[in-house]
């Protein structure tokens, strides 16, 4: 049982905000970085499986910088048995990432194939897709349950307004993790010292194509109108808003 | 981050008398058990507020002559040219940080005992004191008057030569001037009592002679209670203090208005128990109404909008601040760079006070470790050394008050990594329920300022939800393991009277109940319950109230001759008191249960055994002891052992908290407090040695 954890180290915005020159991207000094939340989960449900399947490994791949080990080194810590980082030292869009990604899934032969939903900092829940496009294998995105069978899993996905679609699919296939799917498990000093030694393969990016989208300005919206500032004291704030939901819910 | 420009009236300069401020931050005068005595203690401890930002700094009450001796309780004193030499250094101190120095001139009358000096006070009239009991004063005589008002004018030249900026004729509080100024106190029929001109007589005379003395060179302060709260007797807003601002205002340089009188001063200095903050504001506003000078003032301020709004509200031009500059002497510095978060705010438990009512001790802080020990242990709030052993890994087990203060400080001191590590869901330990107790909801601020210094500390990590036993501990993987699991109320009745259990008392019966079990647990308790206090502070007190506002039937019994006698000295008895009777709370005092039984308890009187009395009840609630939460700490000492933890790589093991030993929350955080900063220490697990104050012989000096 071969589980590839697809990770990202992802940006953290402070309260405040300055942008770069070229208005194309955030300061890096206002960025705090960490693991994306969806893939702790994502980490941790390959886990979960392995230890079900009694065998087998969990390997978590990234394409980043040599800062992104950071993160990836979290997942060892978790349990996670090694890492393969994708060398990349410029932002990429999710199609190139996908491309990178699927290189490294094709050499691996893996039985299932887990991404988070969507990274925290970008929001554009394009990389599962695109991976499962490109490795020509299936793809459940929003998942919240799995039970594996032989050749095929059984997998809730989460829907609208709390609906559940429960789906069949043949493995290997691409699965992208729903936050909540499982409760992630915490990485002892004991288990954080020894993902220090644990190998991370580092590996030259082949053709990533061409960039399929390019960011033209990054800005703080101006403030919308129609807002109705409250002034006063908290009782006063307080019935006011009291007054506010009653109107709406009139 | 810059200060939000909202907050900038609050950094704009302004004139007293012949001083500027540099900004509208004031620390008014209030107690640290430094005096003139310790002078080292009392100059850093009032330095690292002028460092912090505040504008102007006073010392505590100052008594101007020996006949205005507080001992037991420490006051500043400007009795002689020693005097000058030790308060000086705290003037300096300050200049040197831009702030002003002020002097709060005090002459008690019948509250100062003068246990010290033996000396007889002197006051209006001939009434023992309503505060300190069995104090009688000697009734004044023109000549008296002549000479107290000249202790004045020579402790103001004292104080200017001390080097301070402002000096204070001090009232408040049922103080000499506002005693003449208050028929409670002054009962004369010479021109003196009477009508409010002569009441005042005395009061104005004396500002006038301070002001000719040192006028040119120091702002005169006045500091008046403008309500007492006692009807006709006590000093009145309208009848009294208006007229008397207007009578003195040219001479006066600045306002310091409050409210109360000494008996009952915790309606001033408001536990946040009964008052929210900006109390005192329509007061203050009141007085600046009819004054030209600028007027400030107290109000438990922490939050800067707050404050905004009190100057723009016409009510207050200076913001003074007791209790919040003790939690957070970086108060004003922090609302400047913009770093609101990092304020720690005042609580309003009043611990600080207490230790003053107690007579002595140095003042202590629930949310500030570093308070009172700037000086002798050389801590400073908001700066950290890197730990010599900073590239030791950290488990804590339990994130309690003492625990998160501890991973807090160790995060600050660079520690490679600190897992702060806890069995409930979320961080706070038992003030997580504490605050939960009617009116004490400001008490969560010791949670969430740790909880969000914590999340901004990047080698902190905290893990909820993981109990961690013996074996986790062992192998953990951190080269220091800290212990910090707390305590729980004895569920049989172990107690501080009989130092035995209480026969059939037993928590798990259904009938039966400890206060974690009722206020963490949710367990239910009956209609009719009887609460067993032998503890003396808030908790039994606090259930009482809880509980009879959901409509029980409550007794409350305790062993001693006072429900919670702790609460006199952080100024919350005579309201709980208030609280508790209206609520038709039974209770019961010097009984302690001899039998507790499903349905019913016995009790004696402590003095008279054999005097039995019956209690049918449905509830019982023991609130009898705290026993520290050991068992962890034990398996890891006694059974796993020292050497199998350090052949774990474990090279240092400690405990802190209420695991140690139960006690107030702010020892429990100075205890984790205390742990981290000296967690390279030779041996952590003692206390390196403060420095003392104190006068050392020379034996050639010696007299024969």
């Amino acid at each position: 049982m071969k589980v590839l954890v697809a990770v990202k180290q992802v940006a953290i915005l402070g309260d405040e905000v300055e942008f770069t020159e070229d208005d194309r991207d955030v300061d890096p000094d206002y960025l705090d970085y960490a693991l994306n939340e969806w893939d702790s989960y994502a980490t941790e449900e390959a886990l979960r499986l392995v230890e079900a399947a009694g065998s087998g490994e969990v390997v978590v791949i990234s394409v980043g910088d040599e800062d992104a080990e950071d993160s990836m080194r979290r997942c060892l810590a978790m349990g996670a048995d090694r890492g393969i980082r994708v060398e990349s030292v410029r932002t990429l869009d999710p199609i190139q990432v996908a491309r990178a990604l699927a290189e490294v899934v094709r050499s691996e032969s893996p039985d299932l194939v887990f991404a988070g939903v969507q990274s925290s900092d970008s929001v554009q829940a394009a990389t599962g897709g695109a991976l499962a496009g490109l490795l020509d294998m299936p793809l459940v995105a929003v998942v919240t349950k799995i039970e594996l069978g032989d050749g095929k899993a059984t997998v809730n996905r989460e829907l609208e307004g709390g609906l559940v679609d429960v789906v069949e699919v043949d493995t290997p296939a691409v699965i992208t993790i729903q936050t909540g799917i499982n409760e992630p498990r915490y990485a002892t000093l004991r288990a954080i010292k020894q993902a220090e030694d644990k190998e991370i393969d580092v590996r030259q990016p082949g053709d990533l194509g061409p960039q399929a989208q390019r960011v033209r300005r990054m800005f703080v919206p101006p403030k919308g109108e129609g807002a109705e500032m409250l002034d006063g004291g908290a009782a006063e704030v307080a019935q006011r808003i009291k007054e506010l939901v009653e109107e709406k819910m009139a | 981050m810059a200060r939000d420009p909202k907050y900038d009236i609050l950094f704009e300069p302004i004139q007293i008398g012949p001083k500027t401020m540099k900004n509208r931050f004031y620390q008014i005068p209030h107690c640290n058990g430094f005096g003139s005595e310790k002078p080292l203690n009392q100059a850093y401890f009032r330095a690292m507020k002028a460092e912090g930002g505040y504008a102007a700094v006073c010392t505590e009450y100052c008594s101007i002559h020996p006949e205005s001796d507080d001992t037991h309780r420490v006051s500043a004193r400007l009795w002689d040219d020693d005097d000058i030499k030790n308060l000086g250094l705290m003037c300096d101190m300050l200049h040197e940080h831009g702030a002003l120095a002020a002097a709060e001139l005090w002459y008690g009358g019948p509250h100062a005992p003068c246990m010290e000096t033996r000396c007889v006070p002197r006051a209006p009239s001939q009434i023992p004191s309503d505060f300190e009991h069995l104090t009688y004063p000697k009734e004044m005589d023109k000549d008296d008057i002549r000479e107290v008002q000249g202790f004045y004018v020579e402790a103001a030249k004292r104080a200017r030569e001390a080097g301070f900026d402002i000096v204070y004729v001090y009232g408040s509080h049922s103080y000499l001037p506002q005693q003449f100024l208050t028929p409670y106190y002054n009962r004369r029929t010479d021109e003196y009592g009477g009508s409010f001109e002569n009441r005042a007589r005395f009061w104005r005379e004396t500002i006038e002679q301070v002001k000719d003395a040192v006028g040119d060179d120091c702002a005169i302060a006045v500091r008046m209670s403008t309500d007492m709260f006692m009807g006709e007797a006590g000093t009145q807003l309208e009848r009294d203090c208006l007229p008397f601002v207007e009578l003195v205002d040219d001479i006066v340089d600045v306002w310091d208005i409050n409210v109360s009188g000494i008996s009952e001063w915790g309606e001033d200095a408001t536990p946040s128990r009964f008052y929210p903050s900006g109390r005192l504001l329509p007061w203050q506003k009141a007085v600046k109404g009819v004054s030209k000078k600028p007027v400030l003032g107290v109000g438990r301020f922490t939050s800067p909008d707050l404050m905004v709004e009190a100057i723009n509200d016409g009510a207050l031009d200076i913001i003074a601040t007791c209790r919040p500059s003790i939690s957070d002497p970086w108060l004003p510095r922090k609302i400047d760079e913009g770093r609101l978060d990092d304020i720690r705010e005042c609580i309003g438990c009043n611990i600080c006070i207490s230790r003053w009512e107690i007579g002595g001790p140095p003042l202590i802080c629930t949310q500030n470790a570093t308070a009172g020990e700037e000086y002798r242990r050389g801590w400073h709030p908001e700066r950290f050394e890197q730990a010599a052993n900073a590239d030791n890994d950290v488990l804590i087990v339990g994130a309690g008050p003492a625990g998160m203060e501890c991973a807090r400080v160790l995060g600050e001191r660079g520690m490679r990594r600190v897992h702060l590590v806890e069995g409930q869901d979320d961080m706070g330990g038992i003030m997580r329920w504490i605050p939960q107790f009617p009116g004490l909801g400001e008490w969560a601020r010791v949670v969430n300022y740790r909880k969000i210094q914590i999340d901004k500390l990047k080698n902190v990590e905290f893990i909820p939800n993981t109990r961690l036993d013996a074996e986790g501990v062992k192998t953990y993987g951190a080269e220091i393991v800290i212990v910090a699991t707390g305590g729980y109320w004895a569920t049989d009745g172990l107690n501080g009277c009989t130092h035995d259990t209480i026969p059939g008392a037993d928590a798990s019966q259904s009938w039966c109940a400890t206060p974690e079990q009722i206020m963490a647990e949710g367990k239910a308790v009956g209609d009719k319950v009887l609460i067993v206090d032998n503890d003396g502070y808030f908790t039994g007190v606090s259930l009482a109230e809880k509980l009879a506002e959901e409509g029980k039937q409550v007794t409350l019994m305790t062993h001693l001759g006072h429900i919670a006698p702790y609460m006199h000295f952080t100024l919350e008895a005579p309201n709980m008191h208030r609280k508790l009777h209206k609520l038709k709370v039974e209770i019961v005092t010097y009984q302690i249960p001899t039998q507790i039984s499903e349905g019913g308890v016995t009790s004696a009187h402590v003095y008279d055994e054999e005097h039995l009395t019956e209690w049918a009840v449905d509830s019982v609630v023991l609130v009898t002891q705290r026993r520290s939460n050991e068992a962890l700490y034990r398996e890891l000492k006694d059974s796993v052992g020292i050497d199998a933890l350090q052949s774990e790589g474990i090279s240092g093991f400690y405990r802190i908290g209420d695991c140690v030993a139960p006690r107030l929350v702010a020892d429990c955080i100075f205890d984790g407090h205390r742990l981290a900063r000296e967690i390279d220490s030779d041996n952590p697990e003692v206390p390196l040695p403060f420095k003392r104050e104190r006068h050392v012989i020379e034996r050639e000096a010696v007299p024969a």
